[in-house]
Order: structure tokens, then C-alpha cells, then sequence
């Protein structure tokens, strides 16, 4: 075991962790407010191809990232538009939209990079870098939803919009500024998976950490620290079953490549009780329908 | 400010916050028409209500929710500015309230004090307090009166609905009646009024209505069909009851004195946390929905469109809930039968084939019954089952119910109207607390029930000769 | 179809529009409305496919092709190319399967995305079993009848454990039947690197199927997968407008309050639904391994029951209209395979359309809504 958790392991961890926690972190705000994104995936999805596009045509893995959060706050607003002003049911259009982004990424991918030709990887943006930024955005998040009015009001809206509603606060808007928010990050997200640990991008190259995201969220009880501590416990298993993959081990490797989505499993049967779900999650909001 | 349920006060009360707007008529607020009916608007201009249903986000903590209804900075203040703030309040009204759990943990007299210091906080000049009393302990009650003296003594407005007759006397200098929609008494002077008066203000003179009334039915009370011993649950303490074929016995009350756990217990929905229901002798099965069909109650719920129907589908559908063949018929045959029910029961629809969503509140409630009653039910648990309906739908549905008594049934019937209920009661119960005042019977001393109604049982002299003394001995 | 009674049942109900919250009718003049103008279920569909078509128009020109060659090629490589038609029968047949299930599954509102990993159980499994020792000699109707029981069951116990995780601890079926894929892609790799790997083979894959394999049909020029697969979509027709669980998932999704109140535990209807979903997937599993694949190979899981999401809404969870929108995006795959590559155009461009087509469908539906729902 001891060839296991060394400190290039911890630092994988770290690195595989980072996109996942950008992606739930902003899946915390936009389902805190009441609006369930089950287009993270695509959302990470776009933005990682957005973010490789721009990383490599500019050669700067920072501009790739800000391409990637520009994409995703441009798919939340999409989403927006769909749910909360469209009042489309939430489930369906959120796994359109995923479908849709997983299959526009790769179609641009092959039509940039035809096949045989070898993408170029990126400049890729150091882990001293990543965690930084991660930590500046969780502190800015944490402090956001905690201690700013705004916070409070954007709780109050995924709990009993009639109260907030009552109170005077938009309703609509707040919701489609959280859902922003969360696409943002979820694009930030999948531009970090691209311009940190991996430096390339490969179709469907985020494999899930979008739901994992979800997933993680309903761990964490709809909170900032818990859902990133969350990610890190993905991240290491990811990063375990990396090394353990060139390694001889008693169970077979695939067990560990599965490993990250059972204990994703598991957290959520875990938690799924426990945790306090938003009351109004899911549920469009119409003044006096109740 | 007096009514029954659904008088219109809640409604009259949503309009002066901007939650409703009116179809016609202004509203002046402190000299000034109201010409925009937003609730933010409203708001600003000093007037808060007290709903019924509490507007406190219930994770938030109390402190927190006063910061929600009235921000003073875009950051939040500390703990202990927040805390200082809710404290002050607490002083100052001499209302009680913990800051450190969320509000969905508070006591609903923490809530409520908790909404009235959010609204006193804004400085509000208007307070609407909707049936405050109603979830309050006798003693909460009181201390909540003295709280509202006092702050109409500081020069406040307050508006204080309830259906509570003491508290009007107790508390209030000017009182308006309030019956299906229109003021009976408006804005006179307390002082002018005594109990007896405002009682059958609230409650109207007999209306004569054309169902069949209770005098003009013949007799044949079979034996105990549906027998309710000591059962209990969350709100209901310890119901005795008995229901005989043939009879129709009418629970009175105001809403939520423990009508909700009768019906959820006797649907089957819900087990009785002590207590046995018999229906024929028989122990009833819960938790097992269609083995009701099997002891022949038929169920009238409250909410028809919750429980009873399934809006999206069509009628035909509807009338097969609960009660579905494992291989159904064809759809032609399905309507073929469904439309002569819908024939039988004068259900006025555009055709079997048409969605339960379509159909007017009466004609959804016949559906119900048409599925219902069909099948010669021997128990029939109707909960309010005139709620929403115009008159002459509600004349008809009670002509049904009491119908299937002279048939032979034992009908239970929850309800609101007390005219309605006196007009088929044999016996009528007044549910208060979750206990059962009475029986009465006919003739139904109006005063005597408003009272037990609104908890004043002080006057209330029940001649218990009346009771069926058969009734004692039926009980298995 | 008359005579089973199925069509004019449901074309007109559509499972997946948002009910006002409380039950309350969004507009008392839905209904009026709804009689004079032709019903959006129908039109839906047909005005996103073209939509999505038009789209895919605008993209081929920027692609530097002409779309009316690009899509006379594609539909030329349906209908007149000598293969087009069973080709296309062949590649429907799972994506029919599979979306049977989700709309199933969808009209009782229980949403589950994961029949990849339903599909791929019901491949392991049932390969595992005609293959195994003593077992694949045995002649093929038996062992086809062996593999498509094992495909079935094995489908329906993956989807079986999603609904025991939402039943007994309130996971959420959208997510939990997601992670399961990923789980079932590992247990592909595993199962055929060691349990049922072909000795003979130099890269992991099971053995060949033999006689479990499903030869073309005459006439059809496909597999028995496809008839079955077909057959499917008026018995679960049936099952919805003639059988009490077809009536139980629609109240389910209507309303699971008053099935709880008068019908059953509405817990038990979910399970149920998740198996049967399941199910079907992985039929779609083992008749893809026999009738195509031939044997299990490390590149079998190709997105197809994401594929199915496309073809159940496109469908309108309609058993007829799924069987109907599985034929046409099976077609799109088959027409674009030839075009795309004649016109040097991404082989993904047809999964672009596919999408679009979903997504045109979900925002038509909210239109329709407050199209509907608001105009007077």
C-alpha cells in the first residue's frame, strides 16, 4: 500500500479532483436556487472542448479556462431559457442537452482533427495553478452562499419561492443568475480537466464526472466544503486506480477502474436520505399556484 | 374580523398584500389608493400580513429570516449583530423566539411570533394577522391578544381574523362578519354586539335547500356497520364512534382539529397509532388500497384531484381507479360502459373520452361518486364533499349520499356547511381538538354547535339522552 | 392497430407535460383548443426532425458540402442502395428495444438513463452463457431461447438495482443508472479479458457465438431481433391501452398520490417499470451480440442506449411512434455512414442531427405548452 498513497498519488488525486469539484461547486449553487441541471456533463463537456480549442489556438492554457467558463455560462443561460423561463420538465432537458453537447463536441473534434492526425496537447497549466484558483473559487462560493444577502435569497428560492416570492424577491431572476453561475463552473470545469491533468481533449473525455458531480452534490447535503471534499474523495480513487492499473494486485484492474462510480454509488445511497434536498428542486415556479 | 371557512377572509387578506388583485374596487393604504398589486410594492408601504401558512424559509434560521424580509447590507451581518437585532425585537414586543434552529424547527407559536416581529421589524403600520389563533395554545392565544392591544395602542392598525367569538371581545375595539363572500356586519363597534349575534352572523340563517332533508327520510338504521374504538393518532385522541346502516352521521368542525387523520385512517392510507375500525366486524386492512373495495367502503376524498382522480386521464379511465380489471376491456367497450355512468350520475362532460382535467369541480366530485357509490358501497366515508361546488352541484351530491343511506349504507360525512349537515345529519359530532363534541341531533341548536365550533363549550349543555342507547350495545 | 386499440389511446396524452404544480389545469381553455387544432404530439416530432434536418443544413454548409447532395445521398443510401433497408431494420432493432423500455419507464415518470448498462449485462451475460463449456454445443434454437432469457434477466436485475437504491434509500434513479454504465463498461473489459474470453483470441473477446448465432431472415434481410424487436411495440400497446400495468404506469405518472390511494403501493410500479425497462435492454444486448457482433468484443458498448433517450422522446413514448422514430434515426445513421464519407464529413455529424432532433422535441413541447396553455 505504501507504493500506492505517495505524494504523486495525493497530487493526481488533487488534479483529477479539481474538475469535478469546480462542476459540482456550481452545481450546489444553481440546485440551492432550485433549478436541477442534469446537463453538468455536456455543460463540462462543451467547455472542455471550448477551453482545448482556445488553449490551443492562443497557446495560453489560462485563456483556454476562461473560454471554457465563457462556454458554460453561455450553456447555462441556454439552460435558463429552456427551464426556468420555458418551464420545460428539467430531467428531460437536461439529458438532451447533455446528449447534444457530448455528441457537437465530438463532431467539432473530428472536423478539426480528422482522424489519424494527432491532436496537439496543450501547454498545460501547473497544479500549484489549479489548486489556487480552486481554492480562490471555493472560498469565493462558501462566502457567497453564506454570508452575502444574496446567498440567502438564492436559498430562499430553492426552499419556498412563494416566501421570497412574498418577500419581493425575484424568483426568475435569481434562479437563472444561479443557473449561470453553475454552467459557468461546470465549463470551468471541464476546461480544467483539459488544461490540467489531461492537456488534451478526446471525445467524451469528461466520462461522467459530470453525474459524478451530481451525484456528489446530493453527498455533500447541498454544501460548498462537503461536496469538495466530495471531489477529493473521487479524485484519489481515480488517481488510485491509474497507479493500480500498472500494478499486480490481487483484484483485477477493472474493478478499479469502476471503483470511482461505486463509491460515487455509494456515497449517494449513503447520503440520499440524510441529506436535506431543496424543497422546491425540480419544480417550476408560478406565482399563486399554490 | 369573523367567518366561517371559506367566508373570503383569507382571500380579502391576500388582496390588501398584493398576492391577489382584485377584480374591481381600489384599496387605500394609509390615505393612498394601491394602484399596483405586487407584493414587494405593497410591502414597502408598511402593511404585512400574518398568513396562514407561514412564509418563514424553514432552514433559515430566525435571525436570518428577518435579514431575508429586510437586508440591511449586501453582506451578511455577523452572528452576533444578527442575534442582536432579533433580540431587541424580542424586548421590545415581548415576543418569544429562539434564533439558533432553523425555522421549520421552531413551534408554530415560535413561528408565528416570529413572522409578526418580520413584519414589525419592517416597521409595518398595517399588521393582517389570518386566524392567528388557530394553531395557538390557550395561553399563546391570549398573550398574542395583549401583544396586539398593545401595538394598536402605539398606533398601529391591526386586522385580526378569526373564528374564535371570545377573542373578538376580548381584544378587538370594531369586528366585521364576513359570509360566503360578502360582509354581513361591517365595521361596527364591538360594543353594539353580543355572542349570540355574531355567532348566527357567522353562520347565516337556515337556507333552504332542495335535497332531500333529513326529516323527510324514512328510518331503517340496521346494525353497526362502520365502529371507530378509542382510535388515536398524531391529532385525533381517542375517537369512539359509531356508524349504523342507514344513518348519516356529520362531523362538524373547523379545519385542522384532527378531520385530516380521520379521513387519511378510515381511507387506509394512514395506521391509527391506537384504536381498532371495524367495518362489518371486520378489522380493516390498511395500507392496502384496493382491499377497501373488499369491505365496501366507498371514499369521497377532501382533495378529489389528489386523491381521487387523475386529471390527465380520461373519465372512463378515471372510474376504473382502484378498481381496474387485470385484462381491461376495449376502449369502445370501456366508454360504452363509462358513458352510461356518466348518463347515470349526470356527469356533464364532452364524453368518456374526455380528460378528467376538462370537467367542472361538480362534475369531477360526480365521477368520484359514480366510481364510489357504484358499487352499493355499505360504509361511505365522504370528506366535504360540496367543497368548491356551486349549489345546485352540491344538491346534487348530497341527494346521492343520501341515497345510498336510504339503501342501507353507513355514511360518514366530514364537512364545513352546517347547513348542509343539518339537512342530512342523523347525528352530528363537532370535531374540536381532536375529539368529538356531541352527538347532536335534530332539531340542531345552531348556537350551541357555532360555540363548540369556535371552543367555547362554556354555554354547551349536550341533552346525551339523545344518543341511540342501541348504539352502546351494537358495538362489538 | 384498430383492432388492438392502442393508437388513439395515448397520441393525445403526453406523459411528459408539466402539470401545474397542485394539480391545477394550467388553462381551462387547454381542452377547447386542443379540439380544433391537430394534436401537437404529432406535430412535435415531425417539425423537430425537419427543424434539426435544416440545422444539420446550415452545418454542412459550413462544412464546405452541398446538404440537398449530402441528403439526396443519404437518402438514396436508404432506399435504393441494395442494403439500406435492412441495414437499417438491423440497427433499429436495438435502439427499438432499448427506447420500449425508456418510454415504459418515462410514462410511469421514473427516469432512468442508464440502459447502456442494461444493454451490456444483457450482452456478458447472455454471451457468457451459449458459450460456456457444454453449453454451446447445444443446438441453436436452444441455445437462442437460453441467450435471450439470460439477456433479459440479466438486463432487468441492472436495472433492478436502481430501483431497490431509490426505493430502499432514495437515490436517484437518473444518476445511479449512469454510474451503473460505467460499472458495466468495467465489467465488460473484465469479463472478457478473463471469465468467457475466447483462448484462441489474441485481443480479449469472447468466443464466437456458433449456433447461437441469428442468420438473416428471408425477405428481410436481418435478424430475428428485429421481428421481435417490432413485435414489441403493439404488445406493449396493448399492455398500456388493455392491461392493468399499463394502466398503473400511467397513473403512476400522472398522479402517484392516487395511486398510492386506491391501486398500490406506487414503489412496487416503480420496481416493476426499472425491471422491465431493463429487460428489454438487455434483450437489445444479446440479440446485437448474436445478431451482429457475432461475439463480445472490448468496443461493444457504442452509446446506444443514449441513442434510445432520442428515439423514445423523438417517439412520444409511444410503443407505435417508438418503433416508427427508431426505424428513422436508425436510417439517419445508415444513410449518413455512406454520405458522410463520400462528402468527407465527420461521421459524427449524424449523432449532431440525432440530438438536435431532442432537443428540438423538449423545447416544442414547452412551446406547445404556453402556446396552448396561454393563447386565447
Amino acid at each position: 500500500m505504501s507504493t500506492i498513497f505517495t505524494l504523486a498519488t495525493i497530487a493526481a488525486a488533487l488534479r483529477l479532483s479539481i474538475p469535478v469539484a469546480l462542476a459540482a461547486m456550481g452545481a450546489v449553487v444553481s440546485e440551492r436556487s432550485g433549478v436541477l441541471n442534469l446537463g453538468v456533463e455536456g455543460m463540462m463537456l462543451s467547455g472542455a472542448f471550448a477551453a482545448y480549442s482556445a488553449a490551443e489556438a492562443t497557446g495560453s492554457p489560462w485563456i483556454g479556462l476562461l473560454a471554457g467558463t465563457g462556454v458554460g455560462a453561455l450553456t447555462g443561460a441556454l439552460l435558463v431559457l429552456f427551464v426556468v423561463v420555458g418551464r420545460s420538465n428539467q430531467i428531460v432537458t437536461g439529458i438532451a442537452f447533455t446528449l447534444l453537447a457530448s455528441y457537437l463536441t465530438t463532431y467539432l473534434f473530428q472536423r478539426n482533427y480528422s482522424i489519424g492526425q494527432v491532436p496537439p496537447r496543450l501547454n498545460r497549466i501547473g497544479l500549484v495553478g489549479l489548486v489556487v484558483m480552486t481554492v480562490v473559487l471555493v472560498v469565493v462560493v462558501y462566502y457567497l452562499l453564506q454570508r452575502t444577502t444574496f446567498g440567502l435569497a438564492l436559498g430562499a428560492v430553492g426552499e419556498s419561492p412563494e416566501a421570497a416570492d412574498a418577500l419581493g424577491y425575484d424568483v426568475v431572476r435569481i434562479r437563472s443568475i444561479a443557473t449561470v453561475i453553475g454552467g459557468s463552473f461546470a465549463g470551468l470545469g471541464g476546461a480544467a480537466l483539459v488544461c490540467g491533468p489531461l492537456g488534451l481533449f478526446i471525445e467524451n473525455v469528461t466520462g461522467g464526472r459530470g453525474w459524478v458531480a451530481l451525484a456528489l452534490v446530493v453527498f455533500s447535503g447541498w454544501k460548498t466544503f462537503p461536496v469538495v471534499a466530495g471531489a477529493f474523495l473521487f479524485g484519489l480513487s481515480d488517481a488510485v486506480q491509474l497507479r493500480l492499473q500498472g500494478t499486480q494486485s490481487a483484484l483485477p484492474y477493472e474493478f478499479f477502474l469502476a471503483l470511482p462510480y461505486l463509491l460515487t454509488l455509494l456515497a449517494l445511497v449513503l447520503r440520499a436520505r440524510a441529506s436535506r434536498t431543496p424543497a422546491a428542486l425540480g419544480v417550476a415556479f408560478v406565482r399563486g399556484a399554490h | 374580523m369573523l367567518g366561517s371557512n371559506g367566508a373570503g377572509k383569507s382571500t380579502l387578506m391576500k388582496v390588501l398584500v398584493g398576492l391577489e388583485k382584485p377584480d374591481e374596487g381600489t384599496v387605500h393604504l394609509l390615505g393612498a389608493p394601491i394602484d399596483r398589486f405586487e407584493p414587494g410594492l405593497v410591502r414597502a408601504r408598511g402593511i404585512a400580513m400574518v398568513q396562514q401558512h407561514f412564509t418563514l424559509v424553514p432552514t433559515l434560521t430566525a435571525g436570518e429570516n428577518l435579514i431575508l424580509a429586510r437586508p440591511t447590507n449586501r453582506r451578511l451581518p455577523d452572528r452576533a449583530s444578527s442575534r442582536a437585532r432579533l433580540d431587541a425585537l424580542v424586548e421590545r414586543y415581548g415576543l418569544e423566539v429562539r434564533n439558533d434552529v432553523p425555522a421549520g424547527e421552531l413551534s408554530v407559536g415560535e413561528q408565528q411570533r416570529l413572522e409578526l416581529l418580520r413584519a414589525l421589524d419592517a416597521n409595518a403600520q398595517v399588521l393582517l394577522l389570518d386566524e392567528p389563533t388557530a394553531v395557538l395554545t390557550d395561553a399563546e392565544a391570549a398573550r398574542l391578544l395583549f401583544v396586539c392591544r398593545s401595538l394598536a395602542d402605539e398606533g398601529r392598525a391591526v386586522a385580526f381574523i378569526t373564528h374564535r367569538l371570545a377573542e373578538v371581545f376580548d381584544g378587538c375595539d370594531r369586528v366585521s362578519v364576513l359570509r360566503e363572500g360578502r360582509g354581513v356586519i361591517v365595521d361596527q363597534p364591538v360594543a353594539d354586539h353580543n355572542r349570540a349575534d355574531l355567532a348566527s352572523a357567522m353562520i347565516g340563517a337556515a337556507t333552504t335547500g332542495t335535497f332531500s332533508k333529513r326529516s323527510a327520510r324514512e328510518h331503517h338504521l340496521g346494525p353497526s356497520r362502520l365502529s371507530m374504538t378509542t382510535v388515536s393518532s398524531a391529532t385525533l385522541r381517542a375517537i369512539d364512534l359509531d356508524v349504523r346502516g342507514g344513518e348519516i352521521v356529520g362531523i362538524a368542525g373547523v379545519d385542522g382539529n384532527g378531520q385530516g387523520d380521520l379521513e387519511a385512517l378510515l381511507s387506509g392510507r394512514q395506521t391509527p397509532t391506537g384504536g381498532t375500525v371495524h367495518i362489518d366486524g371486520q378489522v380493516m386492512a390498511v395500507a392496502e388500497p384496493r382491499a377497501r373495495l373488499g369491505f365496501g367502503v366507498a371514499y369521497v376524498p377532501s382533495d378529489r384531484y389528489r386523491w381521487g382522480l387523475v386529471r390527465p386521464m380520461e373519465l372512463a379511465d378515471n372510474l376504473e381507479l382502484g378498481r381496474v380489471p387485470l385484462r381491461r376491456q376495449r376502449r369502445r367497450d370501456r366508454h360504452t360502459g363509462a358513458r352510461q355512468a356518466l348518463i347515470d350520475w349526470n356527469v356533464r362532460s364532452a364524453g368518456p373520452g374526455a380528460k378528467a382535467s376538462s370537467l367542472s369541480g361538480g362534475n369531477a366530485q360526480k365521477l368520484v361518486l359514480a366510481r364510489e357509490l357504484g358499487g352499493d358501497p355499505g360504509v361511505v366515508l365522504a370528506c366535504y364533499p360540496t367543497r368548491g361546488l356551486d349549489p345546485d352541484a352540491a344538491d346534487v351530491v348530497a341527494q346521492r349520499l343520501v341515497e345510498r343511506a336510504v339503501a342501507g349504507a353507513a355514511v360518514l360525512w366530514i364537512g364545513a356547511e352546517l347547513d348542509e349537515l343539518f339537512a342530512v345529519s342523523d347525528r352530528l359530532f363537532v370535531m374540536s381538538d381532536g375529539k368529538l363534541i356531541g352527538p347532536f341531533v335534530a332539531p340542531f341548536d345552531r348556537l350551541a354547535i357555532g360555540l363548540a365550533m369556535a371552543g367555547d363549550t362554556t354555554d354547551l349543555v349536550v341533552d346525551l339522552t339523545h344518543e341511540p342507547s342501541i348504539e352502546r350495545a351494537a358495538r362489538p | 392497430m384498430t383492432s388492438l386499440d392502442a393508437s388513439p389511446m395515448t397520441l393525445d396524452d403526453d406523459p411528459l407535460e408539466e402539470s401545474a404544480p397542485n394539480g391545477r389545469p394550467r388553462n381551462r381553455h387547454q381542452r377547447g383548443q386542443r379540439a380544433v387544432t391537430v394534436s401537437p404530439s404529432v406535430i412535435v416530432p415531425v417539425a423537430s426532425l425537419v427543424c434539426a434536418l435544416l440545422v444539420g443544413a446550415i452545418v454542412i454548409v459550413v462544412d464546405g458540402a452541398n446538404p440537398f447532395e449530402v441528403y439526396r445521398s443519404v437518402a438514396a443510401g436508404v432506399f435504393i442502395d441494395n442494403r439500406g433497408l435492412s441495414d437499417t431494420a438491423t440497427a433499429a432493432t436495438p435502439l427499438i428495444l432499448i427506447a420500449l423500455g425508456y418510454a415504459l419507464a418515462y410514462r410511469a415518470r421514473v427516469f432512468t438513463i442508464g440502459a447502456e448498462g442494461q444493454y451490456l449485462l444483457g450482452a456478458i451475460v447472455s454471451v457468457g452463457v451459449v458459450t460456456a463449456d457444454g453449453v454451446r454445443d447445444l443446438p441453436g434454437p436452444v441455445l437462442i431461447a437460453l441467450g435471450v432469457m439470460a439477456g433479459a434477466l440479466a438486463g432487468a436485475a441492472w436495472g433492478g438495482i436502481t430501483g431497490v437504491l431509490w426505493t430502499r434509500f432514495g437515490a436517484s434513479i437518473v444518476i445511479s443508472s449512469l454510474m451503473l454504465v460505467y460499472v458495466a463498461q468495467a465489467l465488460l473489459q473484465w469479463s472478457i479479458r478473463v471469465p468467457i474470453r475466447d483462448p484462441e483470441s489474441f485481443v480479449p473477446a469472447s468466443r464466437q457465438l456458433g449456433n447461437a448465432q441469428l442468420g438473416e431472415l428471408p425477405f428481410l434481410g436481418t435478424h430475428l431481433g428485429f421481428v421481435v424487436a417490432v413485435a414489441c411495440g403493439p404488445v406493449l400497446a396493448w399492455l398500456f391501452a388493455r392491461h392493468r400495468v399499463g394502466y398503473r404506469i400511467s397513473v403512476l405518472g400522472h398522479n402517484p398520490s392516487a395511486l398510492d390511494a386506491n391501486e398500490v403501493a406506487s414503489r412496487r410500479v416503480v420496481m416493476m417499470v426499472v425491471l422491465a425497462a431493463g429487460g428489454l435492454a438487455g434483450l437489445a444486448g444479446f440479440f446485437e451480440m448474436s445478431g451482429v457482433n457475432g461475439r463480445l468484443g472490448s468496443s461493444a458498448s457504442l452509446g446506444l442506449g443514449f441513442t434510445g433517450i432520442i428515439v423514445a422522446l423523438l417517439g412520444r413514448l409511444h410503443p407505435i411512434g417508438v418503433v416508427a422514430a427508431g426505424l428513422a434515426i436508425a436510417g439517419l445513421d445508415i444513410g449518413f455512414e455512406v454520405s458522410a464519407r463520400s462528402h468527407d464529413l465527420p461521421s459524427s455529424l449524424v449523432g449532431v442531427i440525432q440530438a438536435l432532433v431532442v432537443v428540438f422535441v423538449v423545447a416544442g413541447d414547452a412551446l406547445a405548452a404556453r402556446f396552448i396553455g396561454e393563447g386565447e
